[in-house]
């Protein structure tokens, strides 16, 4: 089935953009994989979902390396966390029982606002890591989750957290590697995500996840990062700082609603305005808080 | 009619789409679904710059690259003025535009276009031409354009029709009734509001395509997306200077036009590729094409100023338009003419009245038709300023329009003063049940109750609006439909017509028409539409004509066969034909009881007795263009911390006369109104300060998805227009005037700040209300 669709994939692929592609690989295992994009130079690609490079108009390209058939197509539960394989489809993450239970259904939550179930059962949660998109929603609640990833490249295994390899030329790295599994660490307490949007199936104007650990009534722990600034996803230290040891309610989140405008780095792009985006983070922010805070409490806020 | 129609047995059903099995399994039916042999692949080369003097072109190379079959430009192509506008005859748009010009008036305009082997071939061809451009300064807003001193862009010499070329005004309009100085004077409450629409783009789900060939006589065919196959031909045949018996034109099935595709934009450049190289050509815009060089709306600025005594009844009303053509003219009289033509006879119970405009040059992408055609932008500003007139009266925006909206057995003198272009014709409303759809939406919607306690939950204000609309059912006196109607050998009917199914259903309407006055179902009319060599005449499918012009001629061929049909029947029966009834197939003698079906009537007429072909032909044109009527009601969430609304529930009620396919009319309104709300809250194409459009694709211009509307309600309230094909009026357009100003209300109820720059963007909707309250 996934090499069917990487076909035709391809084939629109190369009819839209691509117009150097010369040949198409099927990678039996990784180091195969692994050794063509070598071969290539950097004139190759991986082909998971294809979304992006459908996007992409990368005429320097002359293969492609299809990974479906790598065996990285999973979800699995793990001591209260989550492993996902980085060519499962978005559709087959929300689906997955796994998914469902891990906080109370928080990945549903957030999958369900991205793009369209046509583009979702295409899209593969490894693209969604790679592309990284400042405007899109995984790398925003994937800082926030704490999301480690394995990735592997001609010198080894790599593992690490997302939010640092974000920081660094990751493009660069993932033109000579394969992402091979992200990893959800386990939370005791609860998430949420929210977005702003022109439309239902727009990207974010600005979106931020939030997650809140409550104890004796108190903040113990807080996660909280803001993306589409237009920049990608950053968690807000000064915020998380602030939260923690805090009683969640009204009174809080009028404290952090006055706070965000002069704290919050935003800017402008041709979707919205950075004095938008400084109006209307502390409300989204401080919803999105209060949301988590009430999935904490069990709704007493 | 003597047919007893109105026991109806076609009319008034939702048949089944006469084209809807073979859509829905995929059958092979759109204009680039067939492959003709040996067929080149059309490119155009567009203008990087948005307004410059082309000093010369070098297509030597891109000539010489293998598999290149031409390329043409404007130092190989006479240069023959002519519009883009498909319109009916004598053309009301000038004649300023020329196949491949020396000049180029916007980013995205037509430089040069080349025919290959291949696609890939082609956009190498592209590359290789070598352009010398004298950049000349660019005109981005009409406020430039019509400033003194400002750059001419049209000042070619052989334009035709431009109303003042030095001063960059492709057209105006000044039509004064009564004394509005004095009908203001006489006012006691005078509100005054400016609404503006931005650049917006029809965005059809099938781009612009056409496949240009030659018969086995010669002769070019061109199998094209088009609504309006028959002004195809004709403007073809003057741009290209062809006898036009040399051309046919195809109109397969359309997939959406919405006015777009009543423009000839990419026929006479593959009729030209093909005629150059003696080959077929293939041609498509891609969606960023259709973005910027097919069609936008006419972006406007509409200013309103009413006037009213204290009982609410309208005294005066100023109207003035001043509309962005773009580039080129086409549509920019008819356009501006019909911002006051289909709104102002709506409230004519105000003797003042004062409409004036123009439609101005920009070097920025042209405007052409859109669904609506100026009554959108008319009646954003117009129903806008009825709701501030209320309010300032005290008056419920529903009573205000039941006092002053034109009835039954009223006239207006708009009709007579402003027509296609030109004068009018003066012209009494038969039909109009608006007051009924103002009651029925207000009574649904809960109107009452939500006025009188605007519901607010947390940071989410809740508000009503209500706007109404009307709109016309085809151009008096300019437009023509016809139909032919033939009988088979078996009883079953064949009907030809040039009307122009576009996707609307107007094939079945038009069958469902017919099978009512020839007492067969619908299953047994073949429709066949349309196509220049076979089909009679229709100008095409726009002016929201298709049912009232091109219907009413399908009646009276119809009405034709059937009366041959009874004659053949009455030699069978022995009885003369107007005694005989004709239902279900058969012709019957109540008299006697005896019947002879359909089928033995073809049968004799063909093969047995005094044989002939039992075939009718017939013409309409509209001396009158009845306005279908709506009411729209609308409530809104508006989300005060962050400026995003959310339309929760909308309520449309339509007087379209005689639904004959009430299923098809009601997607007709829910089509138009979805499209409304894209227009008040998400459409807009943005421009670099070079004139360059940022957004032109669907990742970042937003049309609404289902998930975007709420369930949009609509009611068909009774009416029969006694002129119209069996009852009927229009549908098409009449719902895409309403959305805009109800929005805009609805928030204004809700927040109490009035949005008159659409769309009403999160960021403009935050904006006004921290202004407003600023102000309060």
């Amino acid at each position: 089935m996934s090499y069917r669709l990487g076909c035709g994939i391809v084939r629109v692929v190369i009819n839209m953009r691509l117009k150097g592609i010369r040949r198409f690989h099927y990678a039996r295992d990784l180091e195969e994989a692994l050794s063509l994009l070598s071969a290539y130079g950097g004139r190759g690609a991986v082909l998971a979902g294809g979304l992006d490079l459908a996007r992409s108009a990368r005429a320097d390209l002359e293969g492609l390396i299809d990974i479906s058939g790598l065996g990285l197509s999973y979800v699995r539960a793990e001591g209260g966390g989550l492993r996902i394989g980085a060519t499962t489809t978005l559709t087959d993450l929300l689906e997955s029982r796994p998914a469902r239970e891990y906080l109370g259904g928080f990945l549903g939550e957030v999958l369900r606002q991205v793009a369209a179930p046509p583009l979702r059962n295409q899209a593969t949660f490894g693209g969604a890591v790679v592309s990284a998109h400042p405007w899109a929603d995984i790398p925003t609640v994937l800082v926030a989750l704490g999301a480690e990833v394995s990735f592997q490249d001609e010198a080894g295994r790599h593992k690490g957290l997302l939010e640092e390899l974000w920081e660094k030329p990751f493009r660069h790295i993932f033109k000579g590697a394969v992402l091979t599994e992200v990893i959800l660490p386990p939370w005791d307490g609860a998430f949420a995500f929210a977005k702003l949007t022109r439309s239902a199936y727009d990207i974010a104007l600005l979106n931020c996840a939030c997650g809140l650990g409550i104890q004796d009534g108190r903040i113990s722990w807080a996660r909280v990062a803001l993306g589409a600034t237009p920049r990608r996803g950053r968690r807000l230290p000064w915020l998380e700082d602030l939260l923690v040891g805090k009683e969640p309610g009204p009174g809080l989140w009028a404290e952090v609603k006055e706070l965000v405008p002069e704290k919050v780095e935003v800017g402008t792009d041709r979707r919205a305005s950075g004095d938008w985006r400084r109006a209307v983070a502390g409300p989204l922010l401080t919803r999105c808080l209060a949301r988590a805070a009430r999935k904490v409490t069990g709704g007493n806020l | 009619m003597e047919v007893g129609l109105k026991r109806r047995s076609a009319v008034g059903k939702n048949v089944r789409k006469v084209d809807g099995l073979s859509l829905a399994t995929g059958r092979p039916k759109f204009a680039l679904d067939i492959d003709i042999p040996g067929a080149l692949v059309g490119k155009i080369l567009r203008s990087p710059h948005a307004h410059a003097r082309i000093l010369s072109i070098d297509a030597s190379k891109a000539e010489a690259l293998p598999g290149v079959a031409c390329v043409l430009h404007c130092g190989n192509v006479k240069r023959i003025p002519f519009t883009t506008a498909g319109q009916g005859w004598p053309e009301p748009s000038p004649y300023d535009t020329v196949l491949f010009d020396s000049k180029v008036r916007y980013v995205g305009d037509q430089v040069a276009a080349v025919a290959a082997e291949t696609e890939e071939i082609a956009e190498e061809a592209l590359k290789l031409i070598k352009v010398e451009y004298e950049v000349l300064p660019a005109v981005l807003s009409v406020e430039e354009a019509l400033a003194e001193g400002a750059p001419v862009i049209h000042d070619e010499e052989d334009s035709q029709g431009i109303y003042d070329a030095a001063h960059n005004i492709a057209a105006a309009v000044d039509i004064p009734v009564g004394d509005i100085e004095r009908g203001f004077a006489e006012s006691d409450v005078t509100v005054e509001e400016i609404c503006e629409i931005p650049y917006s783009q029809h965005t059809p789900i099938e781009p612009h395509c056409v496949i240009a060939y030659f018969d086995e006589d010669g002769r070019l065919v061109l199998r094209t997306s088009t609504q309006v196959p028959f002004h195809v031909r004709r403007i073809v045949a003057r741009a290209l200077e062809l006898p036009m018996e040399r051309i046919r034109v195809i109109k397969p099935r359309v997939g959406g036009g919405f006015g777009s595709k009543q423009e000839v934009i990419l026929e006479p450049v593959a009729a030209a590729l093909a005629l150059r190289t003696g080959r077929p050509v293939r041609m498509a815009l891609d969606r960023s094409e259709v973005f910027i060089s097919s069609r936008t709306r006419h972006p406007m600025r509409v200013r309103v100023k009413l006037g009213a005594k204290k009982d609410g009844t309208l005294h005066a009303i100023e109207m003035e338009a001043t509309s962005n053509t773009g580039a080129y003219g086409t549509h920019a009289l008819t356009v501006l003419s019909n911002v006051g033509s289909k709104t102002l006879p709506l409230y004519n119970k105000a003797p003042h009245l004062w409409f004036h405009g123009k439609a101005v040059y920009t070097n920025l992408p042209v405007a052409g038709a859109y669904r609506g055609y100026g009554a959108t932008q008319g009646y954003f500003a117009l129903e806008v300023a009825m709701d501030e007139l209320a309010g300032r009266l005290g008056m419920d925006p529903v009573e205000l329009r039941l006092k002053n909206h034109i009835r039954a057995g009223e006239t207006s003198p708009i009709f007579e003063k402003i027509g296609e272009g030109r004068e009018g014709v003066p012209m009494v409303v038969r039909s109009c049940a608006l007051s009924q759809c103002l009651r029925v939406g207000a009574e649904r919607i809960g109107w009452d109750e939500k006025r009188k306690s605007p519901r607010r939950e947390g940071p989410w204000a809740y508000g009503v609006g209500m706007a109404v609309s009307m709109q016309g059912s085809g151009i008096t006196g300019v437009d023509m439909g016809a139909a032919t109607i033939m009988m088979n050998e078996d009883g079953s009917f064949r009907l030809l017509v040039g009307a122009t199914d576009i996707g609307t259903g107007s094939d079945t309407i038009l069958a469902q028409i017919a099978a009512e006055v020839l007492g067969v179902p619908v299953e047994r009319i073949s429709v066949y539409s349309s196509d220049t060599d076979f089909t009679p005449f229709d100008v095409g499918a726009y002016a929201s004509s298709t049912t009232y012009v091109s219907g009413n001629a399908v009646l009276r061929a119809a009405q034709e066969v059937r009366r041959k049909a009874l004659e053949v029947a009455a030699g069978m029966l022995g009885e003369p034909a107007e005694h005989l009834e004709l239902a279900d197939g058969k012709v019957i003698s109540p008299r006697t009881g005896k019947s002879v079906t359909l089928s033995e009537v073809g049968h004799r007429a063909t093969y047995v007795a005094d044989q002939k072909h039992i075939i009718a032909s017939a013409s309409f044109v509209p001396a009158e263009s009845p306005p279908p009527f709506a009411a729209f009601f609308c409530e809104v969430a508006v989300d005060t911390e962050t400026g995003i609304v959310r339309v929760e529930r909308f309520v449309a009620t339509a007087d379209c006369g005689v639904p004959i396919h009430p299923k098809l009319a009601e997607g007709q309104l829910e089509g138009a109104i979805v499209q409304g709300i894209g227009h008040a809250l998400t459409e807009e194409l943005l421009f670099s300060n070079r004139g360059r459009c940022l957004n032109a694709n669907l990742f970042d211009y937003k049309i609404p998805s289902s998930l975007d509307v709420p369930d949009v309600e609509v009611v068909l309230v009774d009416s029969e227009e006694p002129t119209g094909p069996l009852g009927a009026k229009s549908i098409a357009e009449v719902g895409i005037n309403g959305p805009l100003p109800a929005i805009s209300n609805a928030i204004y109820h809700a927040v109490g700040v009035r949005l008159t720059r659409a769309p009403f963007t999160p960021e403009r909707v935050l904006s006004a209300l921290r202004q407003g309250r600023r102000l309060g």
